[in-house]
């Protein structure tokens, strides 16, 4: 029989070839690729020989998969490990829960914009940068409402809670319709209708007035002294002088604000400039010594300085012609560190000299280690001098705030008077009540993202001080700067 | 000025001035030279002499007057003095004419008036050519260029008149033979192929060309045969001016070319004959072009210019000799070898290093924008990253995530990133490996191997697909693709089936193998396979037998979308059905008829789309006007019931104009119209259409359209604008393309679907590091290759729906593209097919048809040594004397013999 005859093929595996390999036609191809096992290393069942559009069955019939003499089959097949899932697969961004992928994401979620409400939006978003105004509101929902505030404010402060905690959760854009509704309710000048739609506003009224509510709500009542969280995070002391000219009368007052105002005149082009500006003003009052009114120069200084430092442009002045609040469009600088010493009372300064003193050791070590090493004999004393007057100041300060602040955790921090830009709200547009506002806010991560409504744009930081006016771009209408501490 | 010797030669007898000229006359002879004085009286001398009684002295007056014109008639500047001094006396010749007895004189008289009508004779009279038909019908050239051209065009005229008639043109021919001779023997070629196409008989040529080449040295052999081309490009031009006009049908163009087909033959230019054979798409041309070759080399060349248009091709004894010569040849159609050029032209560029896609989408140029957070792997941007990956390192065996080295610190990273895609991901990754090992089928089987054993059905699915991806352009004896997969058609899981069965359609595009045919066809009436299964074997089935207008593929895709439930003729899967109809006869136009016209009767839901479908197709790359002009007309109507046959109309438009860069740019400019005035679905496609326009060619108008698109606020608009970016960037590299996506991932680093779709056009274009292009048109933009094609459309449909499609689970149509992938290079070979590097210039091809002489034929070239890179547009020419080159288009792989002439300097 000639099925008995050895046939002879050549068998292409990868990129060999072995030639002249031996059929025996009686036995089952299983044989045959026994024999390739040999040769390649691949076991017969991981085998595949391709017979012109076809594969290899083990028992199959020689003679019905007909080879030729000095046919060339192909073997594919590899003795390499079978590839495995990985015993734990890797999570994906889209599997996660909402909350998580915030994380991931980077920076908080966005506001819908309900009908002229950026302002508002913006407003939200440049407060929610601050996690001690976030961690105050989370507690209040262990104390509860007291009894001297009322029903509204008490509302809002639980929508602002809220909002703020949904705003950490989400990935998506949160439409804030409770605390909308919430913040028509208590005041409701932001209720107003034009055309049947509400109207834009100013978000320094709206600013203000939500601060203003949260202070109200957030002195936790328990303590006596009726802490107040909210003026301990923004509230800034002033001292000021007023002395009139005419009748040589000298009087002081203290008082405590919650922003600094940058008033923009011809010549200032920078905000130090501005907010020096906003700390003297004129104004007419009764005089005792003369009787009548009479002019007064009034000069402020900052005596107690905040966590976080708020600084409004003063942009918009009431425009009679118009009836409208018209905008200055003037350009007017400002840092993204802001050193406000010079606004400072000499009691404050002295305070602050400590810290500061520390704080530029440290810069100075991080910038340059060698110079230190240098010059580390001459420094001894210095360190010394300083570590001793720090000390001293110290002690004073926290004995000069306790009574006002009172709070605990801030023993550990201290006030340097340096304060580093965190948020900026800018409004675009001729007329507060008209154009948009926006929110540009400074993550953890020290990522700046642009909140433009519900659509968060990551932004250069370069950028940021970019919006400084001058233009009909976005300008700088609110900054609020975050203290750098020791 | 005329020549005063024959003036003075000719006058025996000078007569006096003609008493009776006017006044006028007079005042008018005084502008005139003295010498021209004389000419003008000496012929008037003649006009009275010719009709003198005597015929002596009739003929010599005849001969006098025939002496003047002939040694006038050279002067090509302005009518010839002689002609002009005789115009007032024609109507006098003319009327004496009629007075004459029939004689040789009668004749001799004719020739004259034959030749003065040329400047006479009023408007669609055509007296030249009945003067000259009554005529002695002495040599035609004797009375100058400018006499044989206006016969020549008066024939044209006449002959057309007479086949109105019915009347016998027996004479006319004759003379046509005489002005086609003429026009030949002077360069003046697209003269004489402009007639012989009036008069409707181009066989001519081949007669005329013959008897020059009879007279003509060796030498000038091988100008005809270039001068010839040039003809054939004219002819198609023409033809297509034509059909701007009026429709010219069809087979008109197809004689045309098969006349030019035949001269190749006859002229022993093998490479020529074989590209028209191709663009006839005629195998038997094909079989006699090999047949006719002797030479074993030129059999190579038209072996890599088969292999280049990608068709599958047996070669029997007869066309390759015996099996020892015949199998090299076939080796090179079957492009087993073309992993291997290609790797030697990425050596020779220095881009074998892996690229990862990090390379690719170089976020640390985007500062502060750069992606947002990181720490967690996204699936979308994961499943991006396979695409990209497998693009950019498209077949060069070697990537940074699916076959970085095993003994990597990390163990087997392969399987990593494998999983590190999700569901049906992992199919997409599986077969990236077989797109990375592109046409290399050895090592490429290899490494797919051992997913084949994994027991995760996408993995399955994806191994499968991938041996289909490597075997794509590639053909082996052993059939490997078809082995592997059809084992796996029947199975149960719809993903593994569809991952084998798109295999076998990259595979064995255009194979036409009816194995595959009988195994898949009952797939599509199967009532229980599931609508995916379906759409993608009808698919399959539609770029196996591409252009075949096979009746047994098309019956069984007609009845799949008969037995369509009203639901399911909804879903954007099932418009694969009508566009897998619609592959069997692309481009074979009217052959499409009967199928369209069934497809009339069709649920309602998807008549109208599967009719435009069908349209595009079978006209794609025809560059018929008449069609666009259909196509658009589709696009006018303002649509109310939700149809979507407009995407396929705004895509048939480009498929139809893609064919030569005329219509091309009209369709770009029809398009932006369509943009300003169409509704939505007109506008997702258009930036599609631009794509398929342009691909691989980034024209910067078009570039600019689509940067604009892909800001447009309709989502799934900027998603096809991107993708086309990518498109017309694809293997460029393109810096400013680039730059665009680049800014394009930051402004959309939110929206996943975007980002996805800007990352695959990242991907795009750096396909293959820029050794790649998916144009379907090679060898100098006149060949289209069905396979390429067929796959961009198949990608383009899809894209039509790019949410349900390519977003959402079936993202590997984007696989389709492979179909496409060519090496746009330039690799010369020596006589042993081993690369060899000669200087070449590379610059812009200029198009050089029906131009006088030896022409530059590209323009503002560098010269470097091959293998080279082209780019669209681009033409090489050899730069040395050293070698020629065994094919006119230097493209793609061309063999290169020593010139036996050349002499080394020095």
């Amino acid at each position: 029989m000639e099925l008995n005859h050895p046939v002879l093929v050549s068998v292409k595996w990868q990129k060999e070839v072995f030639k002249a390999v031996e059929i025996d036609t009686s036995q089952p191809p299983y044989v045959f690729k026994c024999q390739l096992y040999d040769l390649t290393g691949v076991p017969p069942e991981r085998q595949k020989i391709m017979v012109k559009g076809g594969l290899l069955k083990d028992d199959a019939d020689w003679s019905t998969v007909g080879v030729k003499q000095g046919q060339k089959l192909m073997m594919m097949g590899t003795a390499d490990e079978v590839v495995k899932a990985p015993e734990k697969g890797p999570v994906f961004m889209e599997d996660l829960p909402e909350e998580e992928q915030v994380v991931s994401l980077g920076h908080s979620a966005g506001l819908f914009n309900l009908g002229n409400t950026c302002y508002m939006n913006s407003t939200v978003q440049c407060l929610h940068s601050v996690p001690e105004l976030k961690s105050a509101l989370v507690k209040y929902s262990h104390s509860g409402r007291s009894n001297d505030l009322d029903q509204t404010s008490h509302m809002l402060t639980v929508a602002t809670r809220d909002l703020f905690g949904e705003l950490d959760k989400s990935v998506k854009p949160v439409a804030p319709m409770q605390f909308w509704m919430v913040l028509r309710k208590k005041y409701p000048q932001f209720g107003q209708l034009h055309n049947g739609v509400f109207m834009q506003q100013d978000a320094e009224e709206c600013w203000t007035q939500l601060l203003y509510t949260l202070s109200q709500s957030l002195r936790s009542p328990g303590s006596s002294e009726n802490v107040d969280a909210v003026k301990d995070l923004f509230g800034i002391e002033l001292a000021s002088r007023m002395h009139c000219q005419e009748s040589g009368e000298e009087s002081s007052e203290t008082e405590s604000v919650y922003s600094l105002k940058c008033h923009i005149s011809h010549e200032v082009n920078h905000l130090h400039e501005g907010l020096k500006h906003g700390l003297k003003s004129e104004l007419e009052k009764a005089s005792p010594a003369l009787g009548r009114s009479a002019i007064y120069l009034k000069e402020s200084r900052i005596n107690g300085l905040p966590r976080y430092l708020t600084i409004q442009f003063v942009r918009f002045f009431w425009k009679r012609e118009s009836n409208q609040k018209a905008k200055i469009l003037r350009k007017v600088d400002y840092p993204l560190e802001l050193d406000v010493y010079d606004l400072c009372s000499d009691e404050l300064r002295k305070q602050l000299e400590g810290p500061r003193q520390i704080l530029r050791d440290e810069e100075g070590k991080k910038l340059g280690l060698k110079a230190n090493e240098k010059s580390s004999g001459a420094k001894d004393n210095d360190v010394k001098m300083t570590d001793a007057e720090g000390s001293s100041n110290a002690s004073g300060e926290s004995s000069a705030t306790t009574p006002q602040e009172g709070a605990p955790s801030d023993k550990e921090t201290r006030l340097t008077g340096i304060y580093d830009l965190v948020a900026v709200l800018t409004h675009k547009g001729r007329s507060a009540d008209s154009g948009h506002y926006v929110a540009w806010v400074k993550q953890e991560s020290g990522k700046w993202i642009e909140f433009d409504d519900d659509n968060p744009i990551p932004q250069r930081e370069e950028d940021i001080v970019k919006l400084s006016g001058g233009g009909d771009w976005h300008m700088a209408y609110i900054c609020m700067y975050k203290a750098r501490t020791v | 000025m005329a020549d005063p010797k024959s003036g003075a030669g000719t006058s025996q007898t000078k007569p006096p001035p003609p008493k009776e000229s006017k006044k006028k006359d007079e005042k008018k002879d005084e502008d005139l030279s003295e010498e021209d004085l004389a000419l003008k009286q000496q012929l008037e001398l003649y006009v009275e002499r010719v009709q003198d009684p005597d015929p002596g002295l009739q003929k010599v007056a005849l001969e006098s007057m025939r002496q003047e014109i002939r040694s006038a008639t050279s002067s090509m500047t302005s009518v010839p003095k002689p002609l002009k001094f005789l115009r007032p006396h024609y109507g006098t010749l003319k009327a004496f004419y009629e007075t004459m007895p029939e004689s040789d004189l009668k004749k001799y008289l004719a020739d004259i008036l034959s030749v003065l009508a040329l400047t006479m004779s009023a408007e669609g009279e055509r007296e030249s050519l009945k003067y000259r038909l009554l005529g002695s019908e002495g040599d035609i050239g004797s009375w100058g260029h400018e006499y044989v051209r206006n016969l020549a065009g008066e024939i044209g005229q006449e002959y057309a008149k007479r086949q109105t008639v019915d009347a016998p043109i027996e004479d006319l021919m004759e003379l046509v033979q005489q002005i086609v001779a003429f026009h030949m023997k002077h360069n003046a070629e697209p003269e004489a192929v402009d007639l012989l196409m009036e008069v409707e008989d181009l066989d001519l040529l081949v007669e005329h060309v013959d008897s020059t080449n009879f007279k003509r040295t060796c030498l000038y052999q091988t100008n005809a045969a270039s001068i010839l081309h040039s003809y054939i490009k004219f002819v198609k031009i023409k033809a297509e001016l034509k059909v701007s006009t009026r429709y010219l049908p069809g087979p008109d163009d197809m004689l045309v070319l098969d006349i030019a087909y035949t001269i190749y033959l006859k002229f022993e230019e093998y490479a020529n004959a074989m590209q028209i054979a191709l663009l006839l798409d005629n195998m038997q041309h094909v079989r006699q072009v090999f047949t006719s070759c002797e030479d074993v080399l030129k059999k190579k060349q038209l072996c890599y210019i088969l292999a280049r248009h990608g068709i599958t091709f047996q070669l029997d004894d007869e066309m390759g000799g015996d099996e020892e010569d015949r199998e090299p040849l076939q080796e090179i159609i079957n492009n087993s070898k073309l992993s291997e050029s290609y790797l030697t032209l990425a050596r020779d560029i220095e881009v074998m290093e892996p690229k990862s896609p990090e390379d690719i989408y170089k976020a640390h140029l985007l500062d502060g924008r750069a992606s947002a957070g990181g720490s967690v792997d996204s699936a979308r941007q994961n499943l991006a990253a396979t695409f990209v990956n497998a693009f950019v390192n498209a077949g060069f065996g070697q990537d940074k995530l699916m076959t970085a080295p095993a003994d990597a610190s990390s163990g087997n990273t392969s399987g990593n990133w494998l999983f590190k895609n999700k569901e049906h991901g992992k199919t997409s990754a599986a077969a990236s490996l077989g797109m990375i090992l592109l046409w290399d089928v050895d090592s490429g089987l290899a490494q797919i191997d051992k997913y084949f054993h994994s027991n995760d059905n996408h993995v399955i699915a994806g191994a499968l697909l991938g041996v289909g991806i490597v075997n794509c352009g590639v053909k082996n004896d052993c059939d490997p693709a078809l082995a592997l997969l059809s084992e796996y058609i029947g199975k149960e899981d719809s993903s593994i089936r569809i991952g084998a069965i798109m295999g076998l359609g990259i595979a064995y595009a255009g194979a036409q193998n009816e194995q595959i045919r009988s195994s898949l066809t009952p797939i599509l009436n199967d009532a229980k396979a599931p609508l995916d299964v379906i759409a993608f074997t009808a698919i399959s089935l539609g770029l196996i037998y591409v252009g075949s207008c096979n009746e047994e593929v098309a019956q069984a895709i007609i009845f799949a979308l008969m037995d369509r439930s009203e639901s399911e003729l909804g879903e954007p899967l099932t418009r694969l059905l009508p566009l897998a109809l619609g592959l069997l006869y692309l481009g074979k136009q009217e052959s499409v008829e009967a199928t369209a016209e069934v497809s009339k009767t069709f649920n309602e839901k998807i008549r109208k789309y599967c009719d435009i479908t069908l349209l595009s197709c079978a006209y794609a790359g025809t560059g018929n006007v008449l069609k666009v002009q259909n196509l658009l007309g589709h696009c006018e109507a303002h649509l109310e019931k939700g149809e979507t046959h407009q995407g396929p109309a705004v895509l048939g438009i480009a498929m139809v104009a893609m064919a030569e860069e005329l219509g091309l740019e009209m369709s770009i400019r029809s398009l932006e119209h369509l943009l300003q005035y169409g509704e939505q679905n007109i506008r997702r496609a258009v930036p599609l259409a631009l794509g398929l326009l342009c691909i691989s060619n980034p024209k910067v108008n078009v570039m600019d359209t689509l940067s604009r698109l892909s800001h447009d606020t309709d989502s799934e608009v900027a998603m096809a604008a991107v993708i086309s970016l990518g498109l017309i960037g694809a293997g460029t590299n393109n810096a400013r393309i680039a730059g665009m996506l680049r800014n394009l991932s930051s402004y959309y680093y939110k929206d996943a679907s975007l980002l996805f779709c800007v990352r695959i056009a990242q991907g795009l274009v750096h396909l293959g590091k820029g050794l790649l292009t998916l144009n379907p048109y090679h060898s100098d933009r006149c060949l289209l290759s069905p396979t390429a094609l067929a796959g961009l459309v198949t990608m383009l449909f899809a894209c039509l729906d790019m949410k349900a499609i390519i977003l959402g689970k079936y993202h590997y149509v984007l696989y389709f593209l492979v179909l496409a992938m060519q090496p746009r290079m330039l690799m010369t070979v020596d006589e042993n097919l081993k690369p060899l590097s000669v200087p070449v210039r590379v610059g812009q091809a200029v198009d050089v048809v029906g131009q006088a002489g030896r022409p530059k034929t590209i323009t503002g070239f560098q010269t470097h040594s091959t293998p080279v890179l082209l780019a669209a547009g681009d033409r090489a020419e050899l730069a040395t004397e050293k070698y020629i080159p065994l094919s006119p288009i230097l493209e793609g792989h061309v063999i290169l013999k020593e010139n036996p002439e050349y002499r080394e300097e020095n």
